[in-house]
């Protein structure tokens, strides 16, 4: 039938099971690999139960958790990038460009100044630092920014380039003010925050992948419901609205999942650059001309991405790990020159 | 009466683009309107179609006011054909003509038979058929225009409002669409305005005209009582003259090619 797209065009058939096996593969390389070297038998008696407790330990409370929570944060962070690209119409919009990081880097900035430092001056111990508050406190800071961002788009009449621009901006504004609350603190603060600025996964528990689940969960399902808008809004608002889609109806509630995916993630682990930006480009570069595969990639992707770019950074660095944030972004870099090549 | 409206004005910014234009269209009518650029035949039709909104006056279709009317709504009854409309460029011809059936099968529906035979007759009636797969960068300017109006046609509305239809088409494809726009008419009773910059293809192809000129409407009715009114001469600033073609048929306007001086008037 002609309305069915013809063998031309079409991705391999095995693009999505052969990504799937990737997450399991790369899921299996992180437990199994790390810098305490527990050897594979004893791997396998504490994933069953049985084996020594301190491999046990090892395994539940320090990987797992650590890889639970890498997979969620890059399902999240690659989900918003995709969202934030579609509806801006902006191949470079993702999380860290649109303000939410910072907005995210910004309020945890505050929330230590105004606990820790100001509550007792002279502390310089890590210990008494708050830091299980870091995640509501950073999300607070992301949605806040893309709260600011959805007035300004409202008001400007909701033209892409102009939302970018806008983000860009409340991004700067923020990142400025988190910068100078920082100049002027003791060193054990400083190290907390320039952790969590670099985007980490180190000592994340499970309740850091208890945080995210719910966003997580209620984003996946979502999906659903904004699928057809999604195909919509690639379109000028004028075409998208004589198709018949309620535009600025539409464009908030995407503008609002993506914002509550990424500042939730920025506040779990902190903002792993790149991943929103360049796991949609390498998801759409693999589906080709096939649209539906794009959104089912993008989710893959951002998990492998994350898992694999923690593993490399917990075995390359020795004791002294590779935060994420430094490993995607190098990785990113080639990345987004090679896909670059491909667009015109 | 399927489509009209009443004193519509639209400004952008400070500046007026439509001035108290007024319309009123009978079931499968077609209706030419023409005028020189900038002179608000698509601020005309987006008005009609509630995609900007009037300062002044109301459209309405079948009755109801489209301000007060869902985009959902608006599209099962009227579709839009832009003047010069951006798609993402990967995407394939056939993905575009899908986005027609929107209105029908809303957030969840799956595309059932109806919808599938509703874009099968769109591509085959733009001659699309064959292109379906090709992304839409792929094109040239006419089949991406056709594409454009297969999305139209897919959405299988009774109000149709084509804006410069058949601006970037060879003369057998611009043939092709005029044809296809009266057996829409005639065959399915489709209620048609297009703006067109062809005079003839106006004049013969059209049960009615509307010009415009600088936002106003100075003209409003059968084409023969256009070429007898000596209004397109001075609108467009040219000369030219009517000249009968055949007993029973809209004359033909023959064009000068030399301009008039500019009119102190
Ligand atoms: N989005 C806009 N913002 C500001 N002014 C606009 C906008 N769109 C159109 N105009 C102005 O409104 C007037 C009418 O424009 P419109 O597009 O309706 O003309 P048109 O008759 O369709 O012209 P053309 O034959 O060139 O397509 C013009 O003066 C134009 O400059
Ligand atoms: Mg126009």
């Amino acid at each position: 039938m002609s309305t069915k797209a013809s063998a031309i065009g079409q991705p391999s058939p095995w693009v999505l099971p052969a990504a799937v096996t990737l997450v399991l593969i790369s899921f299996l390389a992180a437990v199994f690999l790390g810098i305490v070297d527990v050897p594979a038998r004893d791997v396998l008696s504490a994933l069953t139960g049985s084996g020594s407790p301190e491999a046990r330990s090892i395994i539940f409370d320090i990987r797992l958790p650590r890889i639970v929570t890498g997979i969620l944060a890059g399902v999240q962070f690659a989900l918003a990038g995709l969202l934030l690209q579609t509806i801006t119409r902006n191949p470079l919009a993702d999380p860290s460009l649109m303000g939410v990081s910072q907005g995210a880097t910004l309020t945890v900035t505050m929330f230590l100044l105004f606990t820790v430092y100001l509550a007792n001056p002279n502390s310089h111990s890590v210990n008494e630092l708050p830091i299980a508050w870091l995640p509501p406190a950073g999300m607070v800071g992301g949605m806040f920014a893309g709260g600011i961002i959805y007035l300004l788009a409202l008001r400007l009449d909701l033209s892409p380039l102009r939302i970018t621009l806008c983000g860009i901006a409340v991004g700067a504004v923020m990142h400025a003010l988190a910068i100078g609350l920082i100049a002027g603190w003791g060193s054990a603060r400083i190290e907390i925050i320039l952790e969590w600025m670099s985007g980490s996964l180190y000592a994340r528990t499970w309740d850091h992948a208890l945080f995210l689940l719910p966003f997580t969960v209620v984003g996946l399902a979502m999906l659903p419901l904004i699928y057809r808008p999604l195909i919509l809004l690639r379109f000028d608002a004028t075409v998208a609205r004589s198709f018949g889609l309620s535009y600025r109806r539409q464009f908030s509630l995407v503008l609002l999942v993506s914002c509550a995916l990424a500042a939730s993630a920025v506040g779990a682990v902190g903002p792993i650059v790149f991943v929103g930006l360049i796991v949609p480009h390498l998801a759409r570069f693999l589906a080709g001309r096939h649209f539906p595969l794009v959104l089912p990639l993008t989710i893959v992707l951002g998990a492998v991405i994350v898992t694999l770019g923690d593993l490399i950074g917990r075995l390359a660095g020795g004791a002294e790990e590779v935060p994420i944030g430094v490993v995607t972004a190098l990785m990113g870099v080639p990345v987004l020159l090679a896909l670059l090549r491909k667009i015109p | 009466m399927p489509l009209s409206c009443s004193q519509l004005s639209v400004n952008y910014g400070r500046r007026r683009a439509l001035h108290g234009f007024s319309l009123a269209m009978e079931k499968g009518e077609i209706r030419a309107l023409i005028g020189p650029n900038g002179s608000g035949k698509s601020t005309a039709l987006q008005a009609l179609a509630g995609l900007v909104k009037a300062s002044e006056g109301r459209a309405d279709i079948g009755g109801v006011a489209v301000a007060s009317m869902s985009r959902k709504v608006i599209a099962k009854k009227l579709s839009f054909l832009p003047q010069q409309p951006a798609a993402p460029d990967e995407m394939t011809v056939a993905q575009l003509v899908r986005q027609g059936r929107f209105p029908h099968v809303g957030l969840f529906r799956s595309y059932d038979r109806r919808d599938e035979e509703a874009i099968e007759w769109a591509l085959e009636s733009t001659g699309l058929a064959g292109l379906a797969d090709r992304t839409l960068q792929e094109l040239s300017g006419g089949e991406r225009q056709r594409a454009w109006i297969s999305a139209a046609l897919a959405q299988e509305a009774a109000i149709l409002l084509l804006d410069e239809p058949t601006s970037f088409l060879d003369i057998g494809y611009q043939v092709e669409v005029l044809d296809l726009v009266h057996r829409l008419s005639r065959e399915r009773g489709v209620t048609i305005i297009m703006a067109i910059h062809d005079i003839n293809q106006a004049i013969s192809a059209s049960d009615r005209i509307s010009l415009l000129e600088k936002g106003e409407l100075r003209f409003d009715g059968e084409p023969k009582a256009l070429a007898e009114s000596g209004l397109i001469e001075k609108t467009f600033r040219v000369k030219g003259r009517f000249v009968e073609v055949a007993p029973d048929k809209p004359p033909h306007f023959d064009v000068e090619l030399t301009k008039l001086p500019p009119s102190n008037s």
